[in-house]
């Protein structure tokens, strides 16, 4: 469908509704928010057993926070591509960590074990931590998996959204929003899209 | 046994018939939330693997059985691959929803605003429209039958004594 009629559409059905709409939860970091006080020292313990915060991880040219773990078939699907795009701009400066937020009481697979058995699979070089009170998560205002936050080396939110916009065929991706922002922020330029959305798992918040 | 619920009864798909899955892009489930002929129509995003969109779905389809004499109408739209097709009417018919669902292909972007901006895409979520495709709520996480009975209520026909 031609995008100017797929916008008719949705002004039919989405503007209609004028913000009529009464959202429970909404929210996240706004674009150029920095990275909460309250957590940025936190420390996540990371799957090769040390202990990290985000401050640890900041990289000269930016810092990606990526909300996302192990069971969540969203999260599946597109873990290689996070995990590649993690290990590639790990090595151009860019600071990378990847939280598993979730409560495994809810979901055994998001455990710690099984985090790591993960990160070996799948060869991250990037550390993948646990957010053990879903603390982290919640002062970014994170509520699915995957979900990524990218700082420019200001430190400022320069792209928040998912991945990519073809979760199930990697092969027919048209927009590599996250790519894209990472390529921009690394060269110390803003990302031309700055905020996209994905359908995703809900976050399984511990208590 | 009164002759409108012998009615009703006869229209319930029996239970374990699988529903009708359409797989289908925003426009055609647009189409659907906007067709004439309802009072109010309930949006549920939900997939097969969802715990949360599982526990939710016999309130969701129970509400939608005891509402749509009145003019409610439930879109359910499953987020799962495609080839979970059958999975996804197997698990509908089990509950007896005989009404639109689809599997929905397609930018999320684009599907995620129609329904509502503020919402950022996490299973489960619920959206209420009324008659004339204006949206009047959004879940964003399961609902319960009593949810959906005090805010829904309102825009539905009265039911006749």
């Amino acid at each position: 469908m031609k995008l100017a009629s797929m916008a008719t559409l949705i002004a039919v059905v989405g503007a209609a509704a004028g913000g009529a709409g009464a959202a429970e939860s909404a929210g996240g970091l706004a674009l150029g928010a920095k990275v909460p006080a309250a957590v940025a020292k936190t420390k996540m313990k990371n799957v090769d057993g040390k202990m990290l915060s985000i401050a640890d991880v900041t990289g000269k040219a930016g810092t990606l926070v990526v909300f996302t773990c192990n069971h969540c078939p969203f999260a599946k699907a597109w873990e290689e591509r996070i995990v590649e795009l993690g290990n590639t701009y790990a090595a151009k400066g860019i600071g990378v960590v990847l939280v598993n937020a979730n409560d495994p009481a809810m979901h055994p697979d998001d455990g710690f074990e099984e985090m790591q058995a993960r990160a070996k699979s799948r060869g991250m070089k990037v550390p993948y931590v646990v957010d053990d009170t879903s603390g982290v998560a919640r002062a970014f205002g994170a509520s699915v998996t995957p979900e990524a936050f990218l700082f420019d080396k200001a430190g400022k939110l320069a792209y928040h959204g998912t991945i990519d916009d073809n979760r199930q065929e990697p092969d027919k991706v048209k927009a590599r929003y996250l790519k894209d922002a990472l390529e921009a922020v690394a060269a110390g330029k803003k990302p031309a899209v700055p905020e996209t959305k994905g359908l995703g798992c809900g976050i399984k918040f511990r208590g | 046994m009164p002759i409108a619920l012998l009615v009703a009864s006869l229209m319930t798909v029996e239970a374990g018939t699988p529903t009708r899955v359409d797989v289908a892009e925003l426009p055609a489930i647009v189409a659907a939330i906007k067709a004439p002929g309802a009072q109010a129509v309930l949006v549920n995003v939900w997939a097969s693997w969802c715990e949360p969109c599982r526990e939710e779905m016999p309130d969701l389809v129970r509400f939608y059985r005891d509402h749509r004499a009145q003019g409610l109408r439930v879109v359910l739209i499953s987020a799962d691959d495609d080839d979970q097709r059958a999975e996804v009417a197997r698990i509908l018919g089990a509950l007896g929803f005989d009404g639109p669902a689809f599997i929905k292909r397609g930018n999320d972007m684009s599907f995620i605003d129609a329904l509502d901006p503020k919402w950022k895409g996490a299973l489960p979520a619920t959206f209420l429209f009324d008659g004339h495709g204006v949206r009047k709520r959004s879940w964003l996480g399961a609902v319960t039958y009593d949810d959906l009975r005090t805010r829904v209520s309102g825009l539905l026909n009265r039911r006749k004594r």
